[in-house]
């Protein structure tokens, strides 16, 4: 009796470690590769480090710069009053785009992804071509959109021209600038598109044809069936979404030249951090940006997280309570 | 089954931790194949694939701060590190080219890395006063031998002397002047603008008034003209876009000429008046007068290669001799220079660009970065160094020869005012040092950027703004000092 407890036991701890075997490869990647600068960039975070020089050790004070600004006993008349202004600024950028992208991202992907799950001819092909875009992104995507936004040769400009509207000056106006970033990150909705895609075609048809016997129509087959069962694929774009968003980077360094301009208005929260590390060379400010940033991101999905109970209807939660 | 995966699975990662454990691969510096890998290169490990003589002091030359990435300047580099490797027996010359965009990160990374390149270079003035710190001071060396700078332009040894050192011999020369289209100034009925220094005529008035009559809309009308409409221009009369809010200010007179600083870095005086004046030049100029295109009317340049003078959008340029190389090639219109005007308080101010090579201070062979820092501005090479990098050898010298060079290049322009202008040069210079550089240098662009967008175009409030700003970044530093 205790042999046959035994042998499943000792089953069990080969299998677990052979799963552990299977996965070190990656383990030992995230460790040294993700876990380690992560824990370095902690350390250099209460530090005064400019690469060239030893770190050294300065408390809270770069933490207290950016909330605090700088000390009143070397303050002059003149100086800023409160805190860093180009943290809050780039902070306030990230969340005007956050606020105008993410939305729009996901409703314009859902939307995409309800047309073509429609029996139209050439669906496939439809749904390539939404696709295609997501596939090529980054750099070379946003010289393109440079280019288009331009307003003197850029084609927008131009088609706004056709019907009579005098087109804004985009990429160059301060007031401009961000929408034009939220408009072109639609560029890459393919990606969300697909995955709603999948979750329509998961929706059980039976639950549409009883709704249809009660005499249901469109909308109300969409409000009722649709929507509740695509909440789950809705909350997982929302927290990837959200997270991207905050990481936005590329484009905006790209589309300013790594200046954050016209007058600050492209300032994203990680270009000024990128700034901070490789153009003005203060890692350790750089390194408590990047964890005031982990903190604020952390803080929002968790927030998603526990919104989620109220509006994210899993079908066998449902069954569950039955 | 299982005993496989798990056999494949340890030989999988052992590769893994070898190959991350392993030496790095030895870098391969060559013309074809311009050095582009992250990782810091041991100076006792070869570059080149040829085996070095081990009794030999290298000097690595990390070249990417600034020009000299060019594939045609690639080549030239390797044919120069060639002539020195084999007219000396004991020194070896390595140049390490580096893309422009990592070269700062990577320059630091050796630094820090205990692997500082001997040499850096070509560097302009903004990487000299950026890494200060870094450099060594070379007077020891000048003061050792009696080294003899007198053949060297004045100004470009004052441009590498700071007051606890000397960052460098000078290299190189970029005086600045009005580059004009001379087509344009024919089909507008204007006399071309003067060459003659003397002439006290020639001022930014003179050159408002010039360039609004070279201002036209879609309809051919100038910007003086009561029909000119500013939402449809296709010709502007004067460009200094490229400049940032330092360069373009410098030449208006102030105390300090181009450093919104005290002498002592302590006190912002970014609102001093006679800056005041200048942007308010600037500002009207865009606005009012229309003369000077704005942030979205730059956008045009798109259309013609990012090439204003070249595309024939701009009938004045303001540039520098660099812009030869760059903006003179098979144009389709006759063009000539002329000096920078005078400036409303009679003075000319003709802002300049540098070159030099720096010794790093921590650098293992010192000693021969000096004798190739030497040979590098010897008037035996010098301008074929210049040649390269496209600057006016910084030794009087060979201006005759080096003139001629240029006169072969580009036939016809008054290489008069190239010369002449180094000596109304910007000093201090519009790149000069300042405690924190980066961050004062982007609060200044920053509003000239409120300029140029039109988001500000009061010029006593934009700099009365900077200049609170850049209080707080001095006042800062100082506190940490």
């Amino acid at each position: 009796m205790q042999t046959a407890n035994r042998k499943p036991l000792r089953m069990a701890k080969r299998e677990a470690l052979y799963g552990y075997l299977f996965i070190s490869p990656w383990l030992i990647g995230f460790i040294i590769f993700t876990i380690g600068p992560m824990l370095a960039s902690l350390y250099f975070s209460f530090t005064d480090y400019d690469v060239v020089n030893p770190p050294t050790w300065v408390g809270l004070a770069n933490y207290e710069k950016i909330f605090s600004g700088i000390p009143d006993a070397i303050r002059t008349q003149s100086s800023e009053p409160l805190g860093d202004p180009l943290f809050w600024k780039s902070l306030q950028v990230t969340l005007y785009f956050a606020m105008m992208a993410l939305p729009l991202g996901l409703i314009v992907s859902f939307v995409l992804a309800i047309l073509l799950n429609q029996k139209i001819p050439g669906v496939n092909l439809w749904r390539t071509i939404y696709f295609l875009p997501s596939v090529i992104a980054g750099v070379a995507v946003t010289i393109l959109w440079v280019r288009i936004f331009n307003p003197r040769i850029g084609i927008l400009n131009s088609i706004l021209d056709i019907f009579g509207i005098n087109g804004p000056g985009w990429l160059t106006s301060p007031d401009w600038a961000v929408p034009a970033l939220v408009i072109m990150s639609l560029w890459a909705i393919g990606g969300g598109m697909i995955i709603y895609l999948a979750g329509l075609q998961g929706v059980p048809t039976d639950l549409y044809d009883a709704a249809k016997v009660d005499g249901a129509n469109l909308f109300q087959r969409f409000r009722n069936i649709t929507l509740p069962m695509m909440t789950p694929v809705i909350f997982y774009e929302l927290v990837l979404s959200l997270i991207a968003t905050f990481q936005y980077f590329t484009e905006a360094y790209v589309a300013s030249n790594g200046t954050g301009g016209p007058v600050r208005s492209t300032l994203f929260y990680n270009l000024y951090l990128y700034q901070n590390a490789f153009k003005y060379f203060d890692m350790g400010y750089a390194s408590s940006m990047a964890w005031i940033l982990f903190i604020v991101v952390l803080v929002l999905t968790i927030l998603v997280f526990r919104s989620s109970q109220y509006w994210v209807f899993y079908e066998g939660q449902l069954r569950g309570r039955k | 089954m299982k005993r496989l995966f798990l056999i494949l699975n340890l030989v999988l990662i052992g590769s893994i931790i070898i190959g991350a454990c392993g030496s790095p691969t030895t870098e391969v510096s060559s013309p074809e194949a311009p050095v582009t890998t992250t990782e810091p290169v041991a100076s006792e490990e070869p570059i080149l694939t040829e085996a070095p003589a081990t009794d030999k002091a290298k000097v690595v030359v990390f070249v990417g701060m600034g020009t000299g990435t060019d594939p045609d300047q690639i080549d030239a580099q390797m044919e120069l590190q060639e002539k020195f490797n084999s007219t000396h027996a004991d020194i070896e010359v390595e140049f390490l080219i580096v893309p422009h965009e990592e070269s700062g990160t990577r320059f630091l990374a050796m630094v820090s890395g205990g692997t500082a390149p001997e040499l850096v270079g070509p560097n302009g003035v903004e990487t000299s006063a950026t890494y200060l710190d870094l450099w060594a001071d070379i007077t020891p060396y000048i003061e050792a031998e009696n080294f003899d700078t007198s053949d060297f332009y004045g100004p470009a040894v004052e441009l590498n002397t700071y007051p606890d050192k000397n960052t460098g011999l000078p290299l190189g020369l970029y005086p600045s002047f009005i580059f004009y289209n001379k087509d344009l100034f024919d089909a507008a009925g204007l006399p071309y603008p003067t060459h003659d220094f003397a002439d006290e005529n020639w001022t930014m008035d003179k050159l408002r008034e010039y360039a609004m009559q070279l201002t036209l809309d879609a309809n051919g009308n100038n910007a003086t003209s009561p029909d000119f409409d500013p939402t449809n221009i296709v010709q502007w009369g004067y460009d200094d876009s490229w400049e940032g809010m330092r360069g373009v200010l410098g030449m208006w007179g102030a105390e300090n000429v181009a450093r919104p600083t005290t002498a002592d870095y302590k006190t912002a005086i970014a609102n001093s008046p006679e800056w005041v004046y200048g942007l308010n030049w600037l500002s009207n100029g865009i606005w009012e007068d229309h003369f000077i295109p704005d942030l979205a009317g730059q956008e045009a340049y798109g259309a013609v290669g990012n090439d204003p003078f070249g595309g024939g959008l701009i009938a004045m340029f303001y540039s520098y001799t660099w812009f030869f190389a760059e903006g003179l090639v098979e144009l389709p219109f006759e063009y000539d220079i002329a000096p920078l005007p005078y400036n409303q308080k009679g003075a000319r101010i003709s802002r300049i660009d540098a070159d030099n090579f720096t010794i790093s201070s921590n650098a293992a062979n010192q000693d021969a970065a000096w004798e190739v820092m030497k040979w590098l501005t010897d008037p035996e090479q010098i301008v074929d160094v210049c040649l390269i990098y496209g600057c006016i050898p910084a030794r009087k010298s060979v201006a005759e020869e080096f003139r001629s060079v240029l006169e072969e290049r580009w036939p016809g322009l008054d290489y008069n005012v190239v010369f002449n202008s180094i000596d109304y040069l910007d000093n201090p210079n519009h790149e000069s040092y300042l405690p924190e550089w980066g961050r004062v240098e982007e609060a200044l662009n920053n509003s000239l950027g409120m300029i140029y967008s039109g988001e500000n175009t009061n010029a006593q409030e934009v700099l009365d703004q900077v200049n609170t700003e850049i209080q707080a970044i001095l006042d800062e530093y100082w506190a940490g000092q």
